[in-house]
């Protein structure tokens, strides 16, 4: 009987958590509803700038930019990375004239996760507009079998539901009729490209794009030369402040905070900690720790000179190491995290600029 | 051809409207009927009872995102079937998602005196506003469309370890809302 009320219980559930759940989109999860909101109102005018600029110019300039480079000054700007003072950012020399196959665009790397941004083409109206439905796109490195899914990049405040909604998107916003160009990106794994080089024997490894149509033969773009770029970080040490949680009676050591534009990783202690992030883990007992390790995630605020905060919403992952819970978190548009100027939890202030 | 132009041929009673919705959410819709049935001659009568069911629904309907309105249709009837040949045979796959859900939905008797499937399943939804994509992603994909936990994981791109983990937490967050909200869990 109870699952069948279980069953009744899903059938009932509102169809936009169906068709947002159709296709997957990183974009979309790269904002969490947990965020604190103002970030985005900067990097909004930010990419609305940026976007007048190209229009004052003209299109006779307009033209004379390639599309790659277009899409270069459209990807700093709506990652705020100027303004955020992100060194660690790296853009590409990209050809002149139209180019074909694969174009690196930019990479910025998270300390988890290598982001790189590309060009392909030739792709067909047709081809990109069969993205998410009836295409996926992969992105591996040659002569391994080292690889993972990439996606069409769109803005990162863009909130999406539905396959129709998807693929207008990506025709508006990731894809160029006139030069048949599609923009990815791929959100590569930093211990597997280093596996990678291990294996090849390689600093620069063979980074290749596959299209995988449902109804017919892939097609490869690429490879280029890919080297890991370089990682961008700040370390707070709080000298294991101790929270106590009212609700829960439990009491937590933050460790410290490693934070960089795009990511952060907190590390936490507590009793019994190992033995939760293991497989054979006790769920019960975990239960009021998962809880608290979401609450030092989600309501911790970073603040800046502006007064403005920033949270860095829920862990993506909490492996355990080095005596800690690393609970890594990651986000779409860049922070600056030179201009932190306090990070409180509650009342429990755990850095303070000097 | 556009789901608008597909349900253009509902309107106009076209039978080609099929075989033009069949082209383009056939797959999906098999997918979530073999998720549930586990049996492919099963899923292959589902499906066909589903295109049945847009036949006669639409219209006077005229749903919007097209895909997901089949997909639910097809859900619809594969649990029904589901739950009729549960006594027979039994799909490993769905009776192991409805068993991780169960660690975290109030009994059946407690359901049925305080709270009927559609209130729970609209505490559910808001419930779902509070989770970041990515874990309502993992959710749906593991409960709605009753994917293995290794497909979810590998359509979001993360590690079968870290999605079990994700879905352990969202899991723990649920049975705590349903408390909040007085469910007896």
């Amino acid at each position: 009987m109870k699952r069948e009320t279980i069953t009744r219980m899903l059938n009932g559930l509102d169809d936009r958590y169906v068709s947002e759940a159709e296709a997957y989109l990183p974009v979309a999860v790269q904002e969490s509803p947990e965020r604190i909101s103002h970030m985005k109102k900067k990097r909004i005018l930010t990419f609305a700038l940026a976007a007048a600029l190209i229009l004052l110019l003209g299109a006779a300039a307009y033209a004379s930019w390639s599309v790659h480079t277009v899409r270069q000054q459209e990807l700093k700007a709506d990652f705020g990375i100027e303004e955020n003072k992100v060194d660690s950012y790296v853009e590409y020399a990209v050809p002149d004239g139209q180019g074909q196959g694969l174009v690196l665009l930019s990479a910025v790397n998270d300390g988890r996760e290598q982001r790189v941004y590309v060009n392909i083409s030739p792709v067909s109206e047709e081809e990109a507009a069969a993205f998410p439905d009836k295409t996926r796109f992969v992105w591996c490195i040659e002569g391994t079998e080292i690889g993972g899914f990439a996606a069409p990049q769109l803005p990162v405040e863009l909130s999406l539901s539905g396959t129709d909604e998807i693929r207008a998107a990506v025709m508006e916003h990731a894809y160029d009729k006139e030069t048949q160009t599609l923009t990815l990106q791929g959100f590569l794994d930093v211990n597997m490209v280093e596996r990678a080089m291990t294996e090849l024997g390689t600093d620069a490894v063979p980074l290749a794009v596959q299209m995988l149509p449902e109804d017919g033969e892939p097609r490869s773009f690429g490879p280029v030369p890919f080297a890991l770029t370089g990682e961008q970080s700040r370390v707070f040490d709080f000298g294991r402040a101790v929270y106590h949680d009212e609700e829960l009676d439990k009491d937590i050591e933050i460790i410290g905070l490693e934070l960089t534009p795009f990511s952060a990783v907190w590390k936490v202690s507590y009793e019994g900690a190992a033995s939760f992030h293991t497989p054979e883990a006790d769920w019960a007992a975990y239960e009021p720790w998962s809880l608290l390790e979401d609450k030092i995630c989600i309501e911790a605020e970073i603040v800046f000179s502006d007064g403005s905060a920033f949270s860095t919403g829920g862990a993506l992952t909490t492996p355990y190491k080095d005596g800690a819970v690393h609970l890594t978190c990651g986000w779409g548009g860049a922070i600056d995290i030179d201009d932190v100027q306090r990070i409180v939890l509650g009342d429990l202030v755990l850095w303070e600029r000097k | 051809m556009s789901d608008e132009e597909i349900l253009d041929l509902f309107f106009e009673r076209s039978e080609q409207a099929i075989v033009e919705l069949a082209e383009k959410h056939g797959s999906a819709v098999q997918r979530v009927a073999f998720n549930i049935l586990g049996d492919a001659e099963d899923a292959k009568e589902c499906v066909n009872d589903t295109w049945l069911g847009a036949w006669n629904s639409i219209p006077p309907q005229r749903p919007a995102p097209l895909r997901s309105y089949v997909c639910r249709i097809a859900r619809n009837l594969a649990t029904k079937r589901y739950h009729a040949n549960t006594a027979q045979k039994r799909n490993s796959r769905y009776d192991l998602a409805l068993d991780e859900l169960a660690e975290c939905i109030p009994d059946s008797r407690s359901v049925e005196d305080r709270i009927d499937a559609r209130e729970l399943a609209r505490t559910i939804d808001r419930f779902l506003d509070t989770l970041s994509y990515e874990d309502k992603f993992l959710f749906m994909r593991r409960y709605w469309f009753a994917d293995s936990l290794a497909e979810a994981a590998g359509m979001a791109g993360m590690s079968y370890g870290a999605a079990a983990v994700r879905l352990h937490r969202v899991k723990e967050k649920l049975r705590k809302q349903l408390l909040k909200e007085g469910v007896p869990v």
